[in-house]
């Protein structure tokens, strides 16, 4: 192996695996940082420590450590890395067979070396909240990850950060059934829990009275369990059953309960998300609820900031026009406009890694009038507000993951490039060795392949050529 | 906001309410009456439309020179006072209250019911065929996506409506009781979410498949009948054996000492004679075993006692007679036939088991089950002859809005106006358990009134105003 040929390989690590700097402690030196955390900053410095951020701050007020790696790039403008509020691209397999799945877990399904997530990271995507498709009732549980890394456990930021209950029905199911298997398992999980209390009582009072006849002095066993807890229904006396008893395949759908896992809600018309919000309010978790919106859903928006779910997260469709019945008017609905303006905590989504990711979505609201502050905040804040890591990613800050993405200009502009991205301070992508990028847009051969046709040696020419003569 | 779950379905839903056996078929109705201001607006986008501090409840007074109270009873110019969503009164000396909004009036009426609809349903959940008997109708109702067809059947007169799911299961499950309002999302008064199951034998070609279906429907009720019966034994069991067992703990408790003493007599004796102690063995009673939660037979028990109508579209004699056969044995089930293309010669027993019909008296070409085009307009007509309870309906399709026309048909083949006016109003109400406050022009009653110019069940009449739950729906005239 020649000196190249490392060159070669480290170059094509270089995409999925972080280069590592020398220390923990980074400096990077931009001609400006949008913080969306404040106004933008010129020639500014960002400090990342151990994968947080230290400092913030324009290089006149800001001190390089001694002993920090410096990364330069004046001409470039950092932005926070984007945040996808919910996909379910990434895994061997979307979408889930069984109605309700709560048991199974994405994490066995989630692919590192998936292209899904190299197409993320070089869009200047550095969190990604995975669940399962929509084709189920209730699916398997969702992850966090980053775009980087090996392994699922190096990628992952959250583990089991999300429960997809698909309120919409798919595969030929009708919106009755759909529902009814939902409001089932829920019902279902209250007469399990409340039947395991009523036997562990049971026995126990069985057992006193076995003790009182025999003349021993009883003693009742206690503090097995723990009290149930959550603002839907509460079963008393579950501390009468160790949580260890209690069936796993029915664990997460108790965590549902007692809003200990967020629950991402797919709903695709107005009355799915009444549907889907009485549900989630009679079973106690609406504050951990997200919708997942179809275009028309904006008509009960005020049904859903009273009922104070934690937000929504839009398709890729971004205005919505309808023409009324006997008026025969058009109406046209801007919806980040329309959510922005209810007060509602707004995400937007990205279909597809390539023409609809997550900047090219910011655009368009723009284009459609949205306010720029908040088309930007809509890929980075307002995500990770919407998955619940606001304190950890979606802006520039002291305190948060070292997440930034390098772009050669305005994050909105179609000639913008992501240049560099850095995840909890590492530098994870550079334009420079993205070999798989060089060669779809200019053309170049990867070192070490070949474009010729390969040469197929005619092993039977003699015998043919004998065969001649 | 409100959340489209009316309070008095709670109680219903909670299987530990259930237990008790409803003698009367109209006792829920009752219980529906007494609830009715806790029902509640579905699809609430009206709040976005309405101002910050909603005006104070506005009063209407309606002048009529007739108002039909209830079919066969009239009044001659009469007043009616509607208020907070009611009719407040009803008389011919009444005075127009000072600041209310006052209407006139021809003839005064009360909505119209239509009993057997698909109305505003998604279109998918109209078709699909999963569906049992604990598919809910209220769970497919979308009236952002079916605001025309509400609003032509609101114009059209149609203030209230009962709707299952449609499909070709056999049981369509829980039928929902609603009312149409004029809000701009076409929205909708979920009145009762558990009005009826919906039910049909099929339109299969085969006479063996109907009847099969018809018999099924049997084995179920039965099966729901034993189901409840399995229950109230369990609960006399179960008593009976707490009582037992508290006699005998009691029991221990106060020789309670004397065991103990002589256990621990045992314990030393065991030990002198370096033995292993044993602990006495305790035996009692087995407790009774609780019968298994069973939510589709639950729902089949509530049709066995008859807390829930059961509405069975059959049409043809072999299959309906099946049915009337093989329900026989269930005192308590309250049965409606819909379609009932062949029941005439049945008259008999639908009379003396009180079983009411709906009709579909519908032109050919419509969307009836094959076999079943050459329907004779005159069945309505023929059936309330022999004093069977007729309702009308649209036959299970969105064409509630040609309700009236129908209506009118089946008069022009001879039913009697006054009988066709009551199954579009009291007969449709009472099959629903919404004879309480549904289909009167009555104090007390649910304020959903027709003002019209002339009979209201005529092709030439025209419809002025519909006022629903109160307020004016819609107005020939233009405005509210």
């Amino acid at each position: 192996m020649n000196i190249s040929s490392i060159t070669r390989l480290t170059a094509a690590l270089a995409l999925t695996s972080a280069v590592a700097f020398g220390g923990d402690s980074h400096a990077i030196k931009v001609g400006k940082v949008i913080t969306m955390a404040g106004e933008p900053i010129e020639n500014g410095i960002v400090l990342i420590e151990s994968g947080r951020i230290t400092a913030v701050g324009p290089a006149s007020e800001i001190q390089i450590p001694w002993d920090a790696e410096v990364f330069e790039a004046p001409n470039l403008v950092a932005f926070p890395g984007q945040v996808e509020a919910c996909t379910s691209q990434g895994m061997d397999r979307a979408n889930e067979s069984i109605d309700v799945a709560p048991f199974l877990n994405v994490v066995d399904s989630v692919d590192p070396v998936n292209f899904f997530y190299e197409e993320m990271l070089r869009a200047g995507i550095t969190t990604l909240n995975v669940q399962q498709g929509n084709s189920t009732v209730i699916a398997g549980r969702g992850m966090i990850v980053k775009p980087s890394g090996m392994t699922v456990a190096a990628m992952t930021v959250r583990p089991e950060a999300g429960i997809k209950i698909a309120i919409t029905p798919n595969r030929g199911k009708s919106r009755a059934v759909q529902l009814m298997i939902l409001r089932e398992a829920f019902a279902g999980l209250r007469r399990t829990l409340e039947g395991l209390v009523q036997e562990a009582n049971d026995g126990n009072d069985h057992a006193r009275r076995e003790a009182l006849a025999q003349g021993r002095d009883f003693e009742a066993e206690d503090g097995k369990g723990r009290a149930m807890t959550g603002s839907g229904w509460i079963v008393e006396g579950l501390e009468a059953v160790p949580r260890a008893s209690i069936d796993s395949k029915i664990l997460p759908l108790l965590a549902i309960v007692e809003g200990r896992i967020s629950v991402y809600m797919a709903c695709s018309t107005p009355m799915d998300v009444l549907h889907g919000l009485e549900i989630a309010k009679e079973n106690g978790f609406l504050a951990q609820t997200v919708l997942l919106l179809g275009p028309t859903c904006w008509k009960v928006s005020d049904e859903i900031k009273a009922a104070g779910v934690r937000g929504v997260i839009l398709s890729s469709t971004l205005e919505h026009t309808e023409r009324a019945p006997f008026a025969e008017e058009d109406t046209v609905t801007v919806l980040p406009t329309h959510f922005a303006e209810k007060g509602i905590p707004f995400a937007l989504a990205s279909q597809n890694s390539t023409t609809e990711s997550l900047w090219f979505q910011a655009a368009r609201c723009v284009a459609l009038g949205v306010d720029r502050e908040v088309a930007l905040a809509a890929i980075t804040s307002g995500p990770a507000e919407v998955i619940g890591l606001s304190s950890e990613v979606g802006t520039i800050e002291k305190g948060k993951h070292g997440n930034l993405v390098l772009l050669s200009g305005d994050p909105l502009s179609l000639q913008t490039q992501v240049r560099y991205v850095f995840i909890e301070g590492k530098l994870t992508y550079d334009r420079t060795t993205d070999t798989r990028l060089q060669h779809l847009m200019d053309g170049v051969q990867p070192e070490g392949t070949s474009a010729d046709e390969p040469v197929v040696e005619d092993i039977h020419e003699e015998e043919r050529t004998a065969g001649d003569k | 906001m409100e959340l489209p779950r009316p309070s008095c379905l709670t109680e219903t839903d909670d299987p530990s309410t259930q237990m008790h056996i409803d003698t009367q078929p109209s006792r829920r109705g009752t219980l529906t009456a007494l609830l009715a201001p806790a029902l509640l607006a579905w699809a609430p986008t009206i709040s976005a439309q309405e101002p910050a501090d909603p005006p104070a409840e506005t009063q209407i007074f309606i002048k009529a020179e007739r108002v039909i109270v209830q079919p066969g009873k009239e009044l001659k110019d009469a007043q009616v006072l509607v208020q907070g969503g009611k009719v407040l009164a009803v008389g011919t000396d009444l005075v127009a209250p000072e600041g209310a909004r006052v209407l006139e009036a021809k003839v005064v009426c009360a909505g119209f019911i239509d009993p057997w609809s698909t109305l505003g349903l998604d279109s998918a959940s109209a078709s699909l065929a999963d569906t049992n008997i604990l598919t809910r109708a209220v769970d497919a109702l979308d009236p952002f996506g079916s605001a025309v067809h509400l609003q032509a059947a609101l114009r059209a007169g149609i203030t209230g409506y009962g709707v299952a799911l449609g499909g070709k299961a056999s049981v369509k499950g829980l039928g929902a009781f609603v009312c149409t309002t004029n809000r701009a999302d076409g929205g909708l008064d979920v009145l009762l979410k558990d009005s009826f199951i919906g039910a049909t034998v099929g339109s299969s070609g085969d006479a063996f498949d109907r009847i099969g279906y018809a018999e099924r429907l049997v084995k179920d009720i039965k099966a729901g009948e034993e189901y409840r019966v399995d229950q109230v034994e369990y609960t006399h069991e179960i008593t009976k054996w707490r009582t037992e067992i508290a006699e005998s703990e009691a029991k221990l408790e106060k020789d309670f000492k004397k065991a103990k003493k002589s256990r621990d007599k045992e314990i030393k004796e065991a030990k002198e004679d370096d033995k292993k102690f044993k602990e006495e063995s305790y035996k009692e009673d087995r407790q009774p075993r609780k019968p298994r939660f069973d939510a589709e037979k639950e729902a089949w028990a509530r049709v066995a006692e008859g807390t829930l109508p059961l509405v069975v579209e059959a049409h043809r004699y072999v299959e309906l007679s099946a049915l009337l056969d093989g329900t026989k044995g269930f005192d308590r089930l309250r049965l409606v036939i819909a379609g009932g293309t062949e029941v005439l010669p049945l008259a008999a027993t639908l009379v003396e088991r009180s079983i009411p019909v709906i009709v579909w008296p519908t032109p050919l070409g419509s969307q009836r089950p094959a076999g079943m085009q050459a329907h004779d307009l005159s069945l309505a007509g023929a059936l309330a002859e022999k004093d069977v309870r007729v309702l009308l309906g649209s036959g299970g399709t969105s064409g509630t809005r040609d309700l009236p026309l129908l209506a009118a048909i089946a008069v022009g083949h001879g039913l009697e106006p006054e009988k066709a006016l009551a199954a579009l109003t009291t007969e449709a109400a009472r099959a629903l358990d919404m004879g309480n406050i549904l289909g009167k022009v009555r104090a007390g009653y649910r304020a959903d009134l027709l003002l019209l110019d002339g009979d209201p069940i005529s092709t030439t009449t025209s419809i002025r105003q519909v006022i629903s739950a109160g307020k004016i729906a819609f107005n020939v005239e233009g405005g509210q």
